[in-house]
């Protein structure tokens, strides 16, 4: 014994503990290989921090938290998991959120869900405001088998491609423009003055693309002339030219998709060349957002804009109050349609992994597809919340809202609606 | 397409390329003078629209007064960066190219890091100002108030910076350094003072284009980013280091932007722009004003 040293006998010793360790550890920390149950679930969230987006982000983290809050809390609300003390059906184990910053960039999107997937051992991934990233997110999440709630993505060729993960409880922009066109017809059985044309202007990712598709198509569908389709670049240092071309075509209803940059200034240069559409029917994104209208102020009065929420609907949904005050508290501003959308999405899937009774990936995608929540249990106007087979959740109503006063209104489905729309349009 | 927008398209075109013009002499007069790139350009114009955000919260002067305010300030952390960084970056054995570049580069990311810190990525704007919201229609051609302003700026910004350069001492003594660098301290012209001032000079310069730009367009930290690639791109089609370069350059990049919209799709108009900019570097690669 004496013969082989201090030195190796140390490394040998060395190996040995190191084995040991890595033995308990192995069967410690990977949540998934549950032997017990797990005391806390991680839930990635991948959002832009930095870069454009960076707003918006902030917001989706501090919407994430507050929903967090209520899971693992003792509010008593009328949401899912609402009652708060952690997840039922798993010894009250806490919600643990991890955030990664996509700085509005697809591939450091996919990179960051992978370090999540691979490194943090997430049970699954909530995100990511703007389309194109989440195109590549929901790939990478597939592609490791675990779930990816689009809680506010709105382009309708994610849940197309054949993903097994992919989950969105709010709706996307085909049925956001069916809304917008049907609420065109609606106001001419109001009015009996038919919408005559549109102008679609729209920014160059995934987002603006699909949207602009989405609107020509459904115009050419209902018969109203589209007299301009506008696609920009996305935060161009000028859009006069695009501006002037949509003044030229003078469209009666301008539909712009745009975040929250090109939307200040696209109002700002509409202002300045002296166009002033009929109507403006907004994808939303960066149209309701505050920056927007503290930017361009009265230039925004009467916009319209599609949503999937509404601080107005409260008498519908008595969750609103409390969790708005909640977020307020935390954010120091009013839920929007981003951040109601957020804060949903970590309520259903943690609704679901609690019916899975555990963090195992399969059980948690089957407790995913056999959602069923009603309207009532949400604070958005959807009927319920059940995803079809490609991850979509088709109850997901929108609603539309107008900007009059300094605060929004929905006006639209009119059974919803808390004051008539202001509409000019073929008058 | 009919005259009256192809009228608005031009005039906008040029109102926007004085901008640029501003923004790319400074960039022209540090690279001219030293041969080294800022990629911190676009961070000194953030910087100085926070500046005149901040100084207009705060003291309630319109931003066109704040103009002397702020380019001193720009003007001292010009002077800063050489003395601290860059001089630093220069001396450096090995690559030095390599080690400039990317001090600039990652000055910039820091500022950016700082701004957001700071201010909150959310986009802010300055309402209420002399000639924010106005327009005025000439002919039927739209012309913002602040834009119609920023442009009157620039050509007295440029009529200064070209009678700084030629008409004076400094100016002498500027061009003297640019030519050889090593040998003007042989007729006691100190380059560490001039480059100091150089430096300073551009960093004000971009600071004037960022107090006007700061009346019409939204301030955030990423904001110098897209101007800044556009400055790139003037000051090498202009020619590195020429002012008259940098005007023209301005003005032809800001009409190319906006004449591209009007033949292909918007969302490709930076085509037109880098398609100019490849045209001039194969007829032309010095710049069209440029001597190096």
């Amino acid at each position: 014994m004496a013969r082989w040293g201090k030195a190796r006998a140390g490394a040998v010793g060395v190996v040995l503990a190191l084995a040991v360790w890595f033995g308990v550890v192995s069967f410690g920390i990977d949540g998934r290989v549950a032997h017990a149950a797990p005391t806390e679930i991680v839930i990635g969230a991948v959002y832009p921090l930095t870069g454009p987006g960076a707003q918006v982000g902030l917001d989706a983290k501090m919407a994430l938290e507050t929903a967090a809050e209520v899971i693992n809390g003792s509010y008593d609300l009328p949401v899912p998991l609402g009652k708060g003390g952690g997840l039922p059906h798993l010894g009250g184990a806490k919600i643990r959120l991890v955030f990664a910053d996509h700085q509005s960039d697809p591939q450091k999107g996919r990179a960051e869900a992978e370090r999540l997937i691979t490194q943090e051992k997430v049970t699954a991934l909530i995100g990511s405001y703007q389309s194109s990233v989440a195109a590549t997110i929901s790939q990478v999440a597939d592609r490791y088998g675990v779930p990816y709630i689009a809680a506010d993505n709105s382009s309708p060729s994610l849940n197309r491609n054949g993903l097994k993960w992919f989950f969105r409880p709010s709706a996307h922009d085909e049925m956001f423009t069916i809304a917008m066109f049907q609420f065109f017809k609606d106001m001419q059985g109001k009015t009996g003055k038919p919408v005559p044309s549109v102008s679609l202007v729209h920014e160059d990712t995934l987002f603006g693309t699909d949207s602009g598709n989405a609107q020509h198509k459904t115009a050419d569908a209902a018969g109203i002339k589209v007299v301009a389709d506008v696609k920009y670049r996305a935060n161009s240092p000028s859009l006069t030219s695009e501006v002037q071309q949509l003044k030229a075509a003078d469209g009666a209803v301008l539909m712009p998709s745009s975040y929250t940059s090109d939307a200040i200034l696209l109002v700002k240069t509409m202002a300045d060349l002296g166009y002033k559409p009929k109507a403006i029917v907004a994808q939303a994104a960066g149209f309701q957002e505050q920056a927007f209208f503290d930017a361009v102020g009265p230039a925004a009065e009467g916009i319209i804009s599609r949503g999937s929420f509404s601080a107005d609907l409260a008498p519908h949904r008595p969750a609103i109050k409390p969790v708005n005050e909640l977020f307020r508290k935390k954010a120091g501003k009013d839920m929007n349609d981003n951040t109601a959308r957020e804060f949903m999405a970590l309520l259903v899937v943690g609704d679901a992994i609690d019916r899975a009774g555990s963090a195992d990936l399969e059980k948690v995608r089957e407790a995913l597809v056999a959602t069923d929540i009603p309207g009532e249990m949400t604070i958005m106007p959807w009927k319920r919340i059940k995803f079809d087979e490609t991850g979509q959740n088709l109850d997901a109503t929108p609603v539309l809202l107008q900007y009059v006063g300094g605060g929004w209104h929905t006006i639209w489905p009119f059974d919803l609606a808390t004051q008539p729309p202001i509409w000019s349009v073929g008058q | 397409m009919t005259a009256e927008t192809l009228a608005q398209v031009v005039v906008s075109g040029l109102l926007t390329g004085m901008i640029y013009a501003l923004i790319a002499a400074g960039l022209s007069l540090i690279f001219g003078l030293m041969d080294v790139v800022n990629f911190a350009h676009g961070e000194f114009l953030m910087t100085a629209m926070y500046a005149t955000f901040v100084l207009y919260i705060t003291l309630s002067i319109d931003p066109l007064f704040l103009l002397p305010m702020v380019a001193v300030f720009l003007f001292a952390i010009g002077v800063v960066v050489y003395r601290v960084l860059i001089v630093r970056a220069l001396s450096v054995k090995v690559n030095s190219g390599m080690v400039q570049i990317f001090a600039t580069f990652g000055l910039g990311i820091f500022l950016r890091g700082i701004a957001q810190f700071v201010f909150s990525p959310d986009f802010k704007s300055l309402r209420g100002t002399m000639l924010s919201d106005k327009t005025v229609s000439v002919l039927g051609v739209f012309m913002p108030l602040p834009q119609l302003a920023a442009s009157l700026v620039c050509v007295v910004a440029f009529i200064g910076l070209w009678l700084l350069t030629t008409k004076t001492h400094f100016g002498r003594a500027l061009e003297a350094t640019r030519e050889d660098s090593e040998a003007v301290a042989l007729i006691g012209v100190d380059r560490h003072f001039i480059f100091a001032m150089g430096w300073g000079i551009g960093a004000a310069t971009v600071g004037v284009a960022g107090v006007m730009l700061s009346t019409f367009y939204y301030i955030s930290p990423g904001v110098g980013v897209t101007f800044a690639l556009i400055a790139y791109v003037v000051v090498a089609l202009g020619g590195f280091g020429s002012l008259p370069g940098a005007l023209v350059a301005g003005l032809a990049i800001g009409l190319v932007e906006a004449l591209t919209t009007l033949l292909i799709p918007p969302s490709l108009k930076q085509v037109g722009v880098f398609g100019l900019y490849l045209l001039v570097l194969f007829v032309r690669p010095r710049g069209l004003f440029g001597n190096l």
